[in-house]
């Protein structure tokens, strides 16, 4: 009997042993797995649409991001990161990995959709944020929850910069966040689309800059916002800037009054003075620009790859005294500009701008704000002490202001305008001998290209084309009209939208199109239709 | 495939598109069992752009990891390594990116490329290449792309995300576990046990 008990023992024990390998043992537990956080210092209301983007600015503003790594030696399945900010944001679902093996690591970053009405926030806080970890199978204990406080600024601070204090090596890391300026831009704003209509009725009695495309309109529209500012007796005036600080990012905070503020209060700084014009230019379709220089600000607008700009703060006040005429601050801006232009030109850091419709492609969007009846009847007074106003025109005092014509003729039968600016480059690809020339936008992005094919026909010569761009990775897809081309370039890089015209030409046929990347086309549309109209 | 794109965009800021020669620049994107990329970039630079690179980044390495860092703000990289061969004018460029793929709710690997209709060329059964040639070089630098997938991906086939953009899906069984002593304890004292009743048995029988 003896002798059957001590192996039926072993025996069971074995089996004890084995079934407690299959059933006995955790799924992991939270101390196998391993959590690293870098979280956001700061996060600006005015800027919740960019924070929710996860293509904003390359995904630069995320409020944190997680690196989860499973140490344990089992497969963890379902594995769920989610995250709440108390008050402001419900638990919300980051991801679900259904399977996360061991050594396996996990990324998740974090961009947190808040509501519209954080925009009407109107103080600072802390907040914390709660992040939740779990999977198929971990006990209640094994649930990970870290949690990171923040500070969420009131809806008018603007931080200069989210580096933190050890990694900022350079005036360009100081104002490294100077593209956000684009969510003080408030074009949709119902009271500036107000004020910019009772502008283009009672100032400017009518214009078209944004349809025309004309400098000189665009100028004049410029010049009469200053004299809306200036007729309704608006002041310059300071506001709060402090340097505030969290434990790793130390950055200048400054209070920005919104257009709507600006208008209404009729008083405003000159970065905000710079998103009233930046505003009211978007919103009657001219592509704003805000210029930064050491210790100040000014707005302007880029047409036809030409940069102008106005001193918006000439309005001084009465009790500044030396109030600047339209064609003053006008002249003055122009003059700073041409300053800008060649500290810019040789690498002054100092020296930036943000052209406000090319970041908005980038995902930074204005904030969301409400219409406000108050606010109407406040742009009321306002227009009612324009009254006196005389209608702004571009060529009074003798303010003429030159445009450039600078067309290329080529004695070839097919000939085009190019706009001021453009830069114009000869055989650019020897690897393709059929490209003629190629013509640049100050952009970089959008580009005319002429195509000289030794073919008979549109449709060789398009053939040819495609062939020549196979061979660098790329691809067309094009209709032919007539003599009118219109297509889409795909490659590596992206989509190129282009449209052209064919003509033939002795020993050939000529080929020019005139396009830009995908994500610009719409912007620069107005650009390329007037080169395309221009082919001859 | 995203963090290749960014990293070029990083390490060619200093080209000059006046210059005729074209440059060839060459990266590895490697992934291992569990997900992690090791990164290799290289290139070889004329006089002019050896002498701008090198003023850049060349000298100061730290700030040429910190712009990598910043152009690619959503990922943890590290593991940092920069080669460079005066004589040649040449770099080797390797980091580490984690987390770059992970397995999706229905259990596919996912690898994004961020790109419509990428044009891959398939070189081995796990090994893809992209050539591309941005035209905002005009045609100057001329990039190729190697993508490794792991050797254990199987079903590999390049699919559309949910906005167009190409990306690898495949499947992958979990690397070999680790020893599990219970486990091997418990069949080895079963077939021990066993044997040993068995015997015990039988010779109990005979007697």
């Amino acid at each position: 009997m003896k002798k059957l008990a001590v192996p039926l023992a072993v025996f069971l024990i074995g089996l004890a042993l084995t079934a407690f390998s299959f059933f006995g043992s955790k799924k992991g537990n939270a101390d196998d797995i391993d959590i690293s956080i870098e979280k956001s210092a700061f996060i600006m209301p005015a800027a919740h649409r960019v924070y929710s983007n996860p293509e904003a600015m390359d995904g630069k503003y995320y409020l944190f991001k997680a690196k989860i790594t499973n140490n344990s030696s089992e497969t963890l399945e379902d594995v769920t990161v989610k995250y709440r900010i108390p008050n402001y944001i419900e638990w919300t679902e980051l991801t679900v990995s259904g399977e996360m093996f061991p050594g396996q690591t996990l990324v998740v970053p974090c961009y947190p959709k808040f509501k519209n009405e954080i925009t009407e926030k109107t103080t600072e806080s802390v907040e914390k944020a709660e992040i939740e970890i779990s999977w198929d199978g971990a006990a209640e204990d094994d649930v990970i929850e870290e949690d990171f406080t923040f500070k969420l600024t009131n809806r008018n601070e603007y931080v200069y910069t989210g580096i933190k204090a050890e990694e900022i090596s350079s005036y360009a890391d100081i104002y490294d966040n100077d593209a956000l300026i684009a969510c003080f831009v408030t074009p949709n704003d119902p009271v500036v689309k107000y004020y910019t209509q009772n502008l283009q009725e009672k100032i400017l009695k009518g214009e078209a800059a944004g349809i025309s495309k004309s400098e000189k309109d665009a100028v004049r529209f410029l010049m009469g916002i200053y004299e809306a500012t200036r007729l309704s007796h608006m002041v310059y005036s300071s506001t709060k800037g402090v340097p505030k600080s969290t434990e790793d990012v130390q950055s200048l905070v400054q209070q920005v009054r919104l257009p709507r503020e600006v208008i209404t209060g009729n008083t405003g700084l000159c970065i905000e003075l710079s998103t009233l014009y930046a505003s009211i230019l978007s919103n009657a379709g001219i592509d704003p620009v805000i210029f930064f220089i050491p210790g100040h600000a000014y707005p302007g607008f880029r047409m036809n790859g030409q940069y102008y700009a106005i001193e918006a703060t000439g309005i001084n006040g009465e009790g500044l005294g030396g109030i600047a005429s339209a064609e003053a601050a006008f002249k003055k801006g122009q003059e700073q500009l041409q300053e800008f232009m060649k500290y810019a030109q040789m690498g002054d850091p100092r020296y930036t701008f943000v052209d406000i419709h090319n970041v908005n492609n980038q995902g930074v969007t204005s904030m969301d704000l409400k219409d406000n009846d108050f606010m109407r009847k406040k742009v009321d007074d306002i227009v009612a002490s324009w009254s006196g106003g005389q209608q702004v025109s571009s060529n009074n005092q003798g303010n003429d202001i030159r445009l450039s014509d600078n067309n290329l003729r080529t004695n070839n039968p097919l000939s085009f305008s190019i706009p001021a600016g453009w830069q114009t480059m000869m055989n650019p690809v020897p690897q393709i001998p059929i490209v003629t020339a190629q013509v640049v936008a100050p952009d970089q992005m959008t580009t005319v290209t002429i195509y000289d094919i030794p073919v008979s026909n549109t449709q060789q010569g398009m053939a040819t084309v495609n062939q020549y761009l196979t061979n660098f990775g790329m691809q067309m897809q094009y209709q032919i009209n007539g003599n009118s081309i219109s297509g889409v370039t795909y490659s590596a890089n992206g989509n190129f939208n282009w449209i052209g015209k064919a003509v033939r030409r002795q020993g050939g046929i000529r080929i020019v199109a005139v396009g830009a990347p995908d994500y610009l086309y719409n912007q620069n549309s107005g650009i390329i239709n007037q080169v395309y109209n221009s082919i001859q | 495939m995203k963090i290749l794109i960014k990293i070029i965009i990083v390490c060619i800021l200093f080209f000059s598109t006046n210059s005729n020669a074209q440059s060839q620049q060459k990266i590895e994107m490697r992934i291992d069992s569990i997900g992690n990329a090791k990164l290799t970039v290289s290139m070889t630079m004329n006089a002019q752009q050896w002498q701008v690179w090198n003023s850049n980044y060349g000298n100061n390495p730290s700030a040429l990891k910190r712009d990598i860092e910043r152009s690619m703000p959503a990922y943890f990289l590290d593991d940092f390594k920069l080669d460079k061969d005066d004589m040649n004018r040449s770099f080797n460029l390797s980091l580490n990116a984690y987390g770059v793929c992970e397995i999706n709710k229905r259990g596919k690997w996912i690898v994004d490329t961020d790109q419509k209709n990428a044009q891959l060329t398939e070189l081995t059964e796990n090994k893809y290449m992209l050539v591309s040639s941005p035209i905002e070089y005009s045609g100057n630098l001329q990039q190729t792309f190697i993508i490794e997938l792991p050797n254990d991906a199987k079903n590999i086939k390049v699919d559309k995300d949910a906005y167009g953009k190409s990306v690898f899906e495949f499947d992958m069984d979990a690397p070999t576990s680790s020893f599990n002593f219970v486990q091997l304890s418990g069949i080895l004292l079963l077939v021990i046990g066993g044997t040993w009743f068995g015997k015990n048995t039988i010779s109990k029988k005979k007697l």
